[in-house]
């Protein structure tokens, strides 16, 4: 039991990692969808029998990374070596490892044995979070000290001075909700909010704030000044190539992930749904279960309805590929639609199978699991969909939106949260 | 006189800017969903797989008109050459066989690394004997002089890659006597009166 537990929480590790792949399509056909362009999708893979499948740009992603693996790993002369390889490692490092400190499901007993939904089910836990969430921060500048090279070093500078100021901010948009919580433990978090009301309820303002910070945090647009092509060549990285290069991007992609999660976690209740807490997911199972898998139908179906129009689209194009093109969207078409069949079969089984004891526990995590993913994924989305809706700031602009608005609108939430708090404690409308 | 432009002011709203952020989300999804759901609403060409159809009127790669007895429909008369603002046609003339014409190039090159593409030769044409048309708009070569198209290069095309509808487009009219010039300016556009006139002094 133990080490099967133990693998279980080792997979953990690899939900960023996986994440990693998502993100890089996500971030490519959202960049392309939102432009109105189709987006990569030349990479292609032949399957015989099939013939060659372009997988909607899927494919990219294995011939990006065979081509950063196989890459000359370029070693400048000028550079710090010890630091310059320590430095892409750093931000994937912490990324990796912060996944052990949110709650993916609500505690559950096996055989007697108390599992938490957070590896580490930590008192102090959103502390560690912050500080492992700060510590990517070093990848950054040792990097850009270690290059030698003075565009590395101005992006660096750049990006540590803004990810510490935007720390501040992010620590006190959070404040007010914790005062209302009374807790540091991420469990308690998800819990408090699942009996109450989620974060972002309460503190609507600090929830944007926070969502703002950790843009600035993971550095992505409109905050991306540690790189920028026209003024600095690429920022920290410009001495970096093949699979160090590709280091700092997963670091980037996976903290985006774990920014994800967090926003998740303790604006928008975690692994809690409005009306599905552990106890009804846990009577329920099989419903759930079976109510998810139609969602998932659901989706699988317009997905093979976008394919129907695409292969339309197609069939009426004088193209040179036509046939190969065609075939390609029939498979999909096959994938698609099968995969919703089947998930319907598979939600009207469940009805008939009884769910009890051990079976229901697993499960209930894993509906849980699932429901923190989906939160997840829509914030990934948010980050790749704001990334192209809105234009970069000048570095002083930023500097200024952080000390002087971010900074003092959240104090201000801060104190008018307490105020507000204790006068409704004092009345009586809530009991402290 | 200088023009003053007020600048815009900010309502308070958009000072917010949070305001403005979500109405451009509100904007982006839009577009990003009727990519979606409507893929025939994206203005993109599945190129080079699909090939965009070309304007009658665009230039590409140059040809040089033919008769339909092979020679070239050009007389060397440095038009052309003339009128380049690359400089990049070099023409070398030579006396012409045929009695009617004075002149044909013996050498006729066209520097594509040069050439703007500008469509002037062809208009400074008398003879109508070099067109751009040939839809060809990607130039791979390998050495520099690869670029650089000489006289059977640019007579190496076929009628059959022109629209049969547009005579014009396809292999010159003229030759020896300039024969097939006369029926066809018979059959076209000029009256009889036209053609008698023009008959012993056509040399195109
Ligand atoms: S297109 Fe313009 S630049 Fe090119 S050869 Fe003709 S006149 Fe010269
Ligand atoms: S203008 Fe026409 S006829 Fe004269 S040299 Fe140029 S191509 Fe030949």
């Amino acid at each position: 039991m133990e080490i099967i537990l133990f693998i279980a929480k080792f997979g953990l590790a690899f939900i960023p990692l996986s994440c990693i792949a998502i993100m890089i399509f996500l971030e490519r056909k959202g960049a392309s969808i939102i432009q109105d362009r189709v987006g990569p999708n030349r990479a292609a893979i032949k399957i015989p029998g099939i013939g060659s499948v372009r997988g909607f740009g899927m494919i990219h992603n294995i011939s990006d990374s065979v081509k950063l693996f196989f890459k000359e790993d370029f070693l400048p002369k000028h550079a710090h070596k010890w630091y310059y390889i320590l430095a892409p490692m750093l931000p994937l490092m912490t990324a990796i490892l912060t996944p052990a400190l949110i709650p993916w499901f609500a505690p559950i007993s096996l055989e007697g044995v108390e599992v938490s939904g957070a590896i580490i089910n930590a008192n102090s836990g959103l502390l560690m979070l912050f500080a492992l969430g700060a510590l990517s921060v070093y990848g950054v500048v040792i990097g850009s000290w270690a290059s030698h090279n003075k565009y590395s070093l101005l992006g660096g500078m750049r990006a540590s001075a803004m990810m510490i100021s935007y720390e501040v901010s992010m620590g006190l948009s959070v404040v007010g909700l914790l005062l209302l919580i009374g807790s540091f433990n991420m469990t308690d978090i998800v819990e408090w909010q699942a009996a109450n009301a989620w974060g972002v309820v309460v503190q609507p303002v600090g929830c944007l704030l926070f969502i703002v910070s950790m843009f600035a945090e993971t550095g992505r647009t409109p905050f991306c000044v540690s790189e920028g092509e026209s003024e600095i060549v690429g920022g920290f990285h410009t001495e970096y190539s093949s699979i160090r290069f590709a280091l700092f991007f997963m670091g980037e992609y996976a903290h985006i992930v774990i920014a994800s999660a967090l926003i998740a976690t303790l604006f928008f209740g975690g692994y809690h749904l409005p009306g599905l807490n552990t106890e009804v997911i846990h009577a329920h199972t099989a419903g759930v279960l079976a109510g998810l898998l139609a969602v998932k139908a659901l989706m699988l179906a317009l997905f093979c309805l976008m394919t129907t129009r695409q292969k339309k689209l197609y069939g009426a194009l004088k193209a040179s590929d036509k046939a190969v093109r065609l075939k390609e969207y029939s498979l999909f078409q096959i994938i698609f639609g099968g995969g919703a069949l089947v998930a319907v079969l598979i939600a009207a089984v469940l009805m008939f199978i009884p769910m009890d004891g051990l079976l229901s526990e697993l499960l209930t995590a894993a509906i849980q699991i699932s429901i923190v993913m989906a939160k997840t994924m829509f914030f990934c989305w948010v980050f790749v969909w704001v990334r192209w809706t809105v234009p970069r700031f000048r570095y002083d602009h930023i500097m200024a939106l952080g000390w002087k608005v971010m900074l003092n609108v959240a104090l201000v939430n801060l104190v008018i949260t307490a105020i507000v708090y204790k006068l409704l404690i004092e009345t009586g409308v809530i009991s402290g | 006189m200088a023009k003053i432009i007020p600048r815009p002011q900010l309502s308070l709203l958009e000072q917010l800017y949070f305001v403005e952020v979500f109405k451009g989300m509100a904007l982006t999804i839009k577009h990003a969903v009727r990519s979606l759901a409507k893929p025939e609403t994206i203005p993109v060409l599945n190129y080079p797989e699909v090939q965009p159809e070309l304007p009658a009127e665009h230039r590409s790669e140059h040809r040089l008109m033919k008769r339909a007895d092979g020679t070239s429909r050009c007389v060397a008369c440095y038009m052309c050459q003339t009128a380049c603002p690359a400089r990049c046609i070099t023409i070398v003339a030579e006396e012409s066989p045929d009695g009617d014409i004075e002149k044909r190039p013996a050498t006729f090159d066209i520097d594509w690394l040069l050439c703007v593409f500008c469509g002037l030769c062809v208009e400074a044409c008398p003879c109508d004997a070099i067109r751009m048309d040939t839809g060809k708009a990607i130039l791979v070569e390998d050495s520099r002089d690869a670029f650089i198209a000489n006289k059977d290069r640019l007579m190496d095309w076929s009628p059959a890659d022109y629209p049969a509808e547009d005579i014009i487009s396809q292999e010159a009219p003229g030759g020896l006597l300039n024969e097939q010039a006369l029926a066809a300016m018979q059959g076209g556009m000029f009256s009889a009166g036209d053609v008698a006139d023009v008959a012993d002094k056509e040399t195109c």
